[in-house]
């Protein structure tokens, strides 16, 4: 039987579509199996997981003012529930 | 999305300010503004831009709110809404020259592989950093920026997300792959060792 190769750049592309979800098809376990013997595509997977996590990490606060401002465009006042 | 009472469910709310209780509808609003605020900055990625689409999503929230049917979660509505308040502010804006990412091929290549000098940890003081972020979400079309953020930063599932953007789930699922490779090569780009 011919046995099946996975190339680094189809790890890679596997890596951008099921980053985060449960990876149990055949597929799958032969891309794990590649991913924890290749450097070069451990360290792809590290890059596309860190950029999710940047992008995750970057929030910004809405201040008291722009709270206020908001209410004061709606004609609301402060909840008191 | 968070929802910060244990008391009063949303839809109680929303039967309430329907009814005219405007202490309910500022409950509302008070519920979802900082996640909507913070949904439209990493949209726009300007924060009067943001200000103003949240503000705009609101004041259609408290016009349309009895259209509300209640077959989704009103944060999926408010998504929506934003999203298109959103998709319009950038409409009005001077065109940005978006990248195509059409050409798979090119998005996926092992050349340029190394280790980063920055953590996401690293983040929150660091200026040059939050610039280099906001630089390559904007290059991402629209459509792209806002299949990434709902999936992977706000956490949204596939289904939720094809709901607010209209799209079918393997459109979502093929500007997700692409999203995530461009954003992946263009941070590689400034921030490997």
């Amino acid at each position: 039987m011919k046995k099946e190769t996975t190339t680094c750049k189809e790890v890679m592309s596997h890596i951008c579509d099921s980053l985060g979800e449960d990876l149990d098809s055949p597929k799958c376990v032969n891309i794990k199996i590649h991913l924890d013997s290749c450097p070069t595509c451990q360290k792809y997977f590290d890059s596309v997981e860190s950029t999710v996590h940047f992008y995750k990490k970057y929030d910004v606060e809405l201040d008291d003012e722009g709270h206020k401002r908001l209410l004061s465009i709606l004609g609301l006042k402060e909840s008191d529930k | 999305m968070k929802n910060t009472s244990n008391k009063i469910t949303d839809e109680q709310l929303i039967e309430e300010a329907v009814s005219g209780n405007n202490n309910s509808l500022a409950e509302l609003v008070k519920r979802y503004e900082q996640t909507i605020y913070n949904f439209a900055f990493k949209v726009c990625r300007n924060k009067d831009r943001a200000e103003h689409a949240m503000q705009e999503t609101f004041l259609s929230m408290v016009k349309s709110l009895k259209q509300f049917s209640g077959k989704s979660k009103l944060s999926t509505w408010l998504y929506t809404i934003v999203s298109n308040h959103c998709l319009m502010l950038a409409r009005s804006q001077k065109k940005y020259d978006y990248t195509s990412l059409e050409n798979e091929d090119g998005l996926i290549n092992n050349i340029n592989i190394a280790d980063w000098k920055f953590s996401p940890e690293r983040l929150a003081d660091n200026n040059e950093l939050k610039s280099i972020l906001d630089d390559a979400i904007s290059k991402l079309p629209h459509d792209y920026r806002v299949v990434f953020i709902l999936r992977d930063v706000e956490g949204l599932s596939t289904k939720e997300t094809s709901e607010i953007t209209k799209l079918t789930v393997p459109a979502i699922k093929s500007r997700l792959h692409r999203a995530r490779a461009f954003l992946r090569n263009e941070l590689n780009k400034t921030l490997h060792a």
